[in-house]
């Protein structure tokens, strides 16, 4: 391979391995601005990854795995709806306490399916035309269905949030619950719904990274991924078009390690897996320098629970 | 339809019969999540007993995954009541093995015994605060999310440790495993009983929750702390310097969490590897909670999850039954936990027709 095709590679994986990263951080995004805070998105992407394999390792098609797997991330993020909205728990221990459980299941359930492979991955489907222009036709229009259904994602839902009334509602739901009711929002529909959403869209990264970039199954496969979304809301400052930006930022980094790692280089594999990590930490630290200079800010009652008043 | 009437007052026994209930449902959902796979939860929950309680050597074991545990939850309980969120234990855990770990492999020269475990134990109390202090810092002066950064703070120091066991503190002799040279006799914490494991660790536990204790119940300290956790507003108007109190907390948090690190290396492992202790930071949370805060209550639900988290990894090498078991029965407990919180301040009712 000579240094251009190289390049172009390297590039065309970074948008796979963003694409992991850049459908839970959408989900959290509509999570968080319907005023709801999971930190289960690890649990949820472990419970998708999985699901999402076991479904494509028997079925044989890669397609329905995707689809089991982002249905049952949505299943898994119900429980912290019920228990947030439903019970008004606190939303941080509920969402760690999915996390866990994620961990739990998928090692539980994961045990036998160790170290299998799965044969039948998601096809590479070259758009026409567009996969013709030079550079970006093969970095961004050569690629899998789902890396395409996640532009549109991206787009569809950027223009529901600023552009529709249903983004209107959820947008005043998350910053004044309680004049969003008066105003005749179910505020409790609104936040089970986007919770709902948040679940489908992290179960379709984990069930992604199995049925395309990682075909196979270990323990603990996301390895932290679902807290780099996390950490990607806050950087993309709860704005689905930055998300892109910041998920195909750590795709890069992704790509890079193992392109490094593939190379044979002398720098130990220890520092390399470190890296996405010191780089979310760098990344987090310098955008909540810049949520506080420029006054932005999270949803304003993010992580409150809603109390209709009894009479 | 059921709505929730808020509570007037709380009977007493609720803040026992809650967490014995949670516990129930973790264990009823584990027991089927283990039927589901045809094997017979009663074999798996007796065999989690009596590996965990069932003969005075299997207590030991159970105190000895307990001892970490009685550790990070105390620290815990002290942030926690702040509405700060250290999910970092477990980085703060490796640093301490680290820090400690660096004085057995490298500086025993000459040191006396008692001189050595002093030293490491004060490396791993520093090392531990280090880490733990980091991100109090970042959330101080700039309202960085201490739930994430602590959370990554674990795998660069898991990936820290990685890199040293594989590279420059490797063991020459160890055939390609990673894992460092076996501290000498001086670094090793003596042994309380005869054929256990169960070390001195276990008294050092028990004096931290006593000062804890002492620190939440009985000083300024804790009366702040107390206040901040109630209202932060309300504490800064009353002259509290909150973030003041934040750092303190968080250096009794990862200064605890790196003693129990030092008290595995040094006391269990008696060399470093890539693979010290079970998922302690996060099971360390849920005593912190079931425990509703309260110190010595710790040491009891350490007790508890220590022979919980003992009894299922007996279970797997004896049984062959995945450890997962134990993170979907803790899961459950923690969210059944979270969610009966409600019937602290709310009754559930019954109302006719529609509202």
């Amino acid at each position: 391979m000579d240094h251009h095709s190289i390049y172009i590679s390297l590039l065309a994986n970074t948008v796979k391995a963003g694409t992991i990263l850049l459908f839970p951080t959408i989900g959290e995004i509509f999570t968080e601005r319907a005023g709801i805070l999971n930190l289960g998105v690890e649990g949820m992407m472990l419970i998708g990854a999985f699901i999402g394999f076991i479904v494509a390792y028997t079925t044989k098609d890669p397609y329905l795995g995707f689809f089991a797997g982002t249905i049952a991330g949505g299943i898994a993020s119900l429980i912290h709806a019920f228990i947030s909205i439903t019970l008004r728990g606190n939303q941080i221990v509920s969402g760690l306490a999915l996390t866990i459980f994620g961990g739990g299941f998928t090692t539980f359930y994961g045990q036998k399916w160790i170290n299998m492979t799965l044969n039948n991955t998601l096809p590479t489907v070259k758009l026409p035309i567009l996969s013709k222009i030079p550079y970006i036709g093969p970095i961004f229009f050569s690629q899998d269905l789902i890396v395409y259904l996640s532009y549109i994602t991206v787009l569809v839902m950027w223009f529901i949030l600023y552009k529709t009334t249903m983004g209107l509602n959820l947008r005043a739901v998350g910053e004044n619950a309680k004049a969003a009711n008066a105003m005749g929002i179910s505020v409790y529909r609104v936040r089970y719904m986007w919770t709902f959403f948040g679940g489908l869209l992290a179960g379709a990264g984990g069930a992604y990274l199995t049925t395309s970039y990682a075909p196979f199954w270990l323990d603990g496969i996301t390895a932290g991924r679902g807290w780099i979304a996390i950490a990607l809301v806050i950087f993309a400052m709860w704005d689905p078009l930055k998300a892109l930006f910041g998920a195909y930022l750590f795709g890069g980094i992704n790509a890079l390690q193992f392109q490094l790692q593939a190379s044979g280089t002398t720098i130990p594999s220890a520092i390399l897996n470190m890296l996405p990590y010191i780089g979310t930490f760098i990344v987090i630290t310098i955008s909540s320098i810049i949520v506080k200079t420029r006054h932005v800010r999270p949803p304003k009652e993010l992580g409150i629970p809603y109390i209709r008043e009894e009479k | 339809m059921l709505y929730f009437e808020k509570r007037q007052s709380v009977p007493r026994y609720f803040k026992v019969i809650i967490p014995i209930i949670s516990l129930l449902i973790g264990l009823i959902i584990g027991a089927i999540a283990v039927a589901i796979v045809g094997i017979n939860p009663l074999d798996v929950y007796g065999g989690i007993l009596s590996n965990a309680f069932g003969s005075w050597y299997a207590f030991s074991e159970t105190l000895v995954a307990a001892t970490p545990l009685i550790l990070i939850t105390a620290g815990l309980i002290v942030v926690f009541r702040m509405n700060v969120w250290n999910i970092g234990a477990y980085g703060q855990y490796i640093m301490g093995a680290i820090f400690s770990s660096y004085f057995a492999l490298f500086a025993s020269h000459g040191l006396s015994k008692p001189v050595m475990l002093a030293v490491m134990v004060i490396s791993s109390m520093v090392g531990g605060a280090i880490w733990a202090l980091i991100p109090t810092l970042l959330k101080i002066f700039w309202e960085v999310n201490e739930v994430i950064t602590t959370l990554l703070l674990n795998y660069i120091a898991l990936y820290t440790l990685k890199f040293l066991m594989y590279g420059p503190w490797k063991n020459p002799e160890s055939y390609g495993f990673p894992l460092s040279k076996t501290f000498p006799q001086t670094a090793i914490l003596p042994v309380l009983f005869k054929g256990t494991r169960l070390t001195v660790g276990i008294i050092f536990a028990l004096i931290a929750v006593l000062i804890v204790w002492f620190l939440i119940k009985k000083s300024k300290f804790g009366y702040e702390v107390r206040i901040i956790g109630d209202n932060p507003l309300a504490a800064k108007y009353a002259g509290i310097s909150v973030n003041r109190n934040i750092i303190i907390g968080m250096a009794i948090n990862g200064a605890l969490a790196g003693l129990a690190g030092m008290t595995e290396v040094s006391g269990i492992v008696h060399y470093l590897q890539v693979k010290i202790g079970a998922d302690y930071g996060y099971t360390a949370i849920i005593v912190a909670w079931i425990s509703y805060l309260d110190p010595l209550v710790t040491i009891l639900a350490s007790i508890l999850f220590g022979g919980l988290a003992s009894g299922g990894y007996s279970l797997q090498i004896t049984m062959r039954v995945s450890y997962g078991i134990v993170g979907l029965i803790e899961s459950i407990t923690l969210f059944s936990l979270v969610g009966a919180q409600i019937f602290l301040n709310y009754k559930l009712r019954w109302k006719n027709g529609s509202s």
